[in-house]
């Protein structure tokens, strides 16, 4: 019982109570409506389908891989993979973002390699930035070297992402480019 | 490291629910663990161990690993073990492996290949560590 209570204010409304005919209750209130599951979520423009979205109170310690979009704006202990990632700015991610394209506005500790890479002025990147394409705005913070090599090297993994047709919209021309790469 | 309690603090205070609701792609793969104290939304794939106050696995999402949860929505595929003091199991849902629960729903047409032990609420307040279970 305390657990459910002990980090908030006493007027919570709803605790949920270890008794049983309450929890009961809860699990009801999901069966009518079960809808939930498979609707976008409605109030952000963000969270359609397609988009992932690693909320501000979530905490990943791993790897994640997509063939769409992924924004971040929470906490990443390890190396993200998309055609499309945006770094939000409280997110802070650790390890290497490989994309298509990525934004950062928050911290990243690791290595971005993308081919169109945008630092946000509130932007704090410490490590390697491997990149074709970049926009840096006044105010960003970079500690490591820009490389504007991506697509030279060993970069095949990304060229690896089959991009989703909807998802393509970044990437002219991606196909060709493996082509010539290969 | 990581407190399973932590997943339990947050009741379900709807007005933050949207600021801390992750929704995870129906394209993503995440290897590794998960930890919140909100909402999480699989659509993808999840291998790992998940902490979250609420957890919904929609029909097209795979979960593979441990579920620490206050509830637990399963509407797709999940094999490992669930903690969670609320579980339902959607009709589209196809389990296996061990559901640790408090109250349990299934709908009809869910397929469940599971252990489903009934546990006092005190069992999930004191989820410092998982439990082994060998099969």
């Amino acid at each position: 019982m305390t657990m459910f209570t002990r980090n908030d204010k006493a007027s919570e409304p709803n605790p949920v109570s270890p008794a049983r005919p309450q929890g009961t209750g809860a699990a009801a209130d999901y069966a009518t409506r079960p809808q939930a599951t498979t609707q976008p979520l409605s109030g952000t423009t963000m969270t359609t389908q397609n988009v992932s979205v690693i909320s501000k109170a979530l905490r990943i310690t791993g790897q994640l891989e997509s063939t769409e979009d992924i924004r971040i704006d929470g906490e990443v202990d390890g190396d993200v993979r998309a055609v499309s990632v945006n770094v939000g700015p409280n997110a802070r991610v650790k390890g290497t973002v490989r994309g298509e394209s990525v934004e950062l506005a928050g911290t990243v500790e690791g290595r971005i390699e993308a081919k169109k890479v945008v630092l946000a002025s509130t932007a704090r990147m410490t490590g390697d930035v491997v990149h074709q394409d970049i926009k840096i705005e006044s105010g960003a913070y970079i500690d490591g070297h820009l490389k504007p090599e991506y697509g030279k090297q060993e970069n095949r993994p990304v060229s690896q992402i089959k991009p989703v047709a909807s998802a393509a919209r970044e990437t002219p021309k991606p196909s060709g480019d493996v082509a010539a790469r290969a | 490291m990581l407190s399973p309690m932590r997943t339990f603090a947050r009741p379900n205070g709807r007005s933050d629910a949207a600021a801390s609701r992750s929704h995870l792609g129906r394209s993503l793969t995440v290897k590794g663990i998960i930890d919140t104290d909100g909402e999480v939304h699989i659509h993808g794939r999840m291998l790992g161990r998940i902490n979250a106050g609420s957890l919904v696995v929609s029909p097209e999402g795979y979960v593979e690993g441990d579920i620490v949860a206050r509830d637990a929505h399963i509407g797709g595929r999940f094999n490992g073990r669930i903690f969670a003091l609320n579980v339902t199991l959607d009709s589209s849902a196809d389990v296996s492996g061990r559901i640790f629960h408090n109250t349990v729903t299934v709908e009809r047409g869910a397929r469940v290949d599971a252990r489903m032990p009934w546990r006092p609420p005190s069992f999930f307040e004191t989820l410092e560590q998982l439990p082994e279970t060998k099969e």
